[in-house]
């Protein structure tokens, strides 16, 4: 065997700390929480440390570098086990680690005296082990196996909280809900090994490039894949899971949007963008269901009362809007960097957002904003004053990241034929800064006590609620009561407002580093020819959008009523979510459970159960028949062993 | 003794030493008895290694080797035979090969 790279053996190690220490806080420490701290930081702070240093070893060196070694061969397959290091990978690398230090950090202050503490670091750590391992992977085989972790880790996490039958529900929904677009993928995946023999990422992208692949199996893969993107991306129609998974604690939330779990479709699809790239098909049916999704999850976003509610939208419609932007490119013959800097951009940006939600929800034990609202939310300065800037990326105002970033989107957008793309892209602007300024002011602007919106908005902090609203005051039972055992004190406020801030100077700058990144992803930077008219579009759109918000929520004599209120319909059909949720279940029962379920339980009961019966019948009929040469004499069935092999000796000696 | 070098003594005396053996097996009642025909049977063909050794194999050592395994063979069987018989016993109070008749149909 061949001496190791040392890059590769940092890779692995990228991939193993997070692992060991998984298994060494599940097997030795849980119950002892600081301890399990300590192992779960340590594992990060060396990723970090590690994805740091490959990146800043090759700056500036676009080839990809490969290291591989044969993990399975079987006849004319072959199944390497690897690291694909391009800039693409390195990128990812980067802010996977970055942001799932910062929330280590921030679980510190959040779930300080919570009786899981260990459990929580040890699924932390796998998180990041899997969303690591997926990053890097050189192959599709070993991605989708790091990718099935992701879904694991996240459905521990996301039932973290397993007393609560919400959350438990919550969890195995999206595990349900994601395993169901992995169908998709995994087909799609065994189709590419049948017809063109290998699932190196290179090899894919290569092939595709040169156009050595038929049409047909691109178009039919590339659509098979991205099931499986829109499982964990949370595109139309298998979106339902990512609303729910807010059951989780924030931290969770935070690290699920942001750079891990719904940032792997994204990153998968630029993973392989040029094989996407090479079906036109294919991309014009992405762009079509990320647009939906756009549309549909922004203007739920904009009915919500629970904040992470709102959050979680907001991440279905950013994802969406980095699918339609790879997928503008793909069909215009652009680049991935629109859809992959908007990726990088709104890791930071919505990681921010939602941390700081943490910090509202941890202060105020409620998540209806309106509620925290009333508990006086602008007076907690760190938090709001981030959470500010967030969202002004997010709605994509100047010098925001999250301008630049949609700018290019919109720019891509832009250059497609058909300007309906581009219409439904302004309109989810416009929708996007609505909603999250609603949130905003609603938070900054409370109503004086006697005002009527009190009524209509009120929601008791304890006690028996609806799906999907206050769910962590059991949580905080633990965390504020009795400060249970190991827990001195009270929880460091610096771990909270420490990741807020970083993160929020990360949000004002990487704006400001899109050329920079741009050189480092493409090895070359294209001149951006300003188009004013977009940019005055897309910048009018928005503050429009805030305007609007403005007058119905946060001007003084504000209703706090939304515009939708004159259109009673419309509002309820965002309200209930485009009754996707009921299309669903109505989906399980008259179609799963009534055919699917009823027929194999027939065939389970009937076939499967009746046959084993039979064979088991068989055989104890059979023995009883058969218990009728037993004589119990031994000695005379000796005897006739004997005279057997004797004759048979002779037989075979003297016989012939 | 002219007898005693030739190979067809010894293969008579094994061939007699087979047969009481195998008798033995087939018609003793008692399980020990039983047990002590094996043996016979076993060292039977023993000498009868140890005579093809001695008249036939162009190396001197390889029938005793064998005998010797036999030995160990036979140790360990009686071993296991033995505490057969006991727990047989715990069972039946009886070690009479006649009453070990449960599996009749």
């Amino acid at each position: 065997m061949p001496a190791l790279d040392p890059l590769f053996v940092l890779c692995a190690a990228c991939v193993i700390l997070p692992l060991l220490a998984f298994g060494g806080i599940m097997i030795f420490t849980w119950r002892r929480p600081f301890l399990s701290l300590a192992v779960s930081l340590t594992a990060s702070t060396a990723c970090l440390l590690i994805a740091w240093y490959i990146f800043w070893q090759r700056w500036g060196d676009p080839t990809p570098l490969i290291l591989n070694v044969d993990w399975m061969v079987s006849d004319l397959v072959r199944v390497p086990f690897g690291f694909l290091l391009d800039p693409v990978s390195q990128l990812m690398l980067v802010l996977v680690a970055t942001i799932s230090f910062l929330i280590q950090i921030y679980s510190i202050g959040y779930m300080w005296g919570d009786p899981g503490f260990g459990r929580y670091y040890a699924d932390l750590s796998l998180f990041a082990m899997a969303m690591l391992g997926l990053v890097i992977s050189s192959g599709l085989l070993q991605l989708f196996i790091c990718w099935e972790l992701v879904g694991l880790a996240s459905y521990l996490l996301i039932g973290f909280w397993y007393e609560k039958f919400s959350a438990s529900e919550a969890g195995k929904k999206a595990f349900v809900v994601t395993r169901f677009g992995d169908i998709f993928f995994f087909m799609g995946l065994a189709i590419l090994v049948i017809f063109y023999g290998s699932l190196d990422i290179a090899s894919i992208n290569a092939a595709a490039l040169a156009q050595k692949m038929e049409p047909w199996l691109i178009t039919t893969c590339a659509l098979l894949i991205f099931g499986g993107i829109c499982g964990k991306s949370a595109q139309f129609p298998i979106h339902v899971w990512l609303p729910d998974a807010m059951e989780g604690p924030t931290p969770v939330s935070a690290l699920l949007h942001s750079a891990t779990m719904v940032a792997a479709g994204v990153y998968l699809l630029t993973r392989i963008f040029p094989f996407f790239a090479a079906s036109a098909p294919a991309m014009t049916y992405v762009l079509a269901v990320a647009s939906l999704t756009y549309v549909l999850s922004s203007t739920v976003g904009m009915v919500a009362r629970d904040i992470k509610q709102v959050w979680a939208y907001s991440t279905i419609s950013q994802l969406a809007m980095m699918a339609m932007g790879l997928a503008a490119a793909g069909l215009a013959h652009g680049t991935l960097f629109a859809g992959y800097f908007h990726l990088t951009t709104h890791a930071g940006f919505k990681a921010l957002l939602f941390l700081c939600a943490g910090a509202f929800i941890h202060h105020y034990g409620t998540n209806s904003f309106f509620m925290m609202s009333k508990g006086g939310a602008k007076k907690l300065t760190i938090p709001m004053v981030t959470v500010t800037i967030g969202a002004l990326a997010l709605a994509g105002i100047f010098p925001f990241s999250g301008f630049f970033s949609k700018e290019l989107i919109l720019g891509n957008l832009w250059h497609l034929d058909n300007k309906l793309w581009v219409g439904i892209g302004l309109l989810g602007a416009f929708l996007t800064a609505y909603y999250t300024f609603r949130v905003i002011f609603v938070l900054l602007f409370p109503r004086p006590e006697d005002h009527p919106a009190w009524e209509k908005y009120y929601e008791p902090v304890a006690g028996g609620h609806g799906h999907g609203h206050g769910e962590e005051e059991e949580a905080h039972g633990h965390g504020h009561g009795g400060h249970g055992g190991d827990f001195p004190g009270h929880a460091p406020e610096w771990a909270i407002n420490l990741p807020l801030i970083v993160l929020a100077g990360v949000t004002i700058i990487l704006g400001f580093l899109q050329g920079t990144l741009e050189r480092f992803l493409l090895g070359e930077s294209h001149p951006h020819e300003m188009n004013y008219l977009l940019l005055v579009l897309a910048v009018g759109l928005a503050l429009a959008g805030i305007g609007l918000a403005w007058w119905d929520w946060g001007r003084k004599g504000a209703t706090w009523e939304g515009f939708l209120s004159k259109v009673p319909a419309l509002e309820n059909f965002f309200i209930q979510k485009w009754y996707m949720d009921h299309f669903w279940r109505w989906f399980l029962n008259a179609v799963i459970y009534n055919i699917f379920s009823k027929t194999f339980t027939y065939n389970d009961r009937r076939v499967v159960d009746g046959g084993v019966d039979a064979v088991a019948l068989g055989c104890i009929g059979s023995g009883r028949f058969l218990s009728f040469l037993q004589t119990a004499l031994l000695q005379l069935n000796l005897l006739f062993m004997v005279l057997v092999l004797a004759g048979v000796g002779i037989y075979l000696l003297m016989g012939r | 003794m002219a007898a005693f070098n030739q190979l067809n003594t010894y293969l008579y005396l094994a061939v007699i030493l087979f047969c009481l053996g195998l008798y033995g097996v087939l018609s003793r009642r008692n399980l020990i008895a039983v047990l002590i025909s094996v043996e016979l049977m076993l060292n039977a063909a023993s000498i009868n290694f140890m005579a093809f050794n001695r008249f036939l194999a162009p190396h001197p050592a390889v029938g005793q080797i064998v005998a010797l395994f036999i030995m160990a063979v036979a140790a360990a069987e009686a071993a296991i035979a033995l505490s057969i018989i006991v727990a047989l016993y715990r069972k039946l109070k009886s070690i009479n090969i006649e009453q070990a008749n449960e599996l009749r149909g």
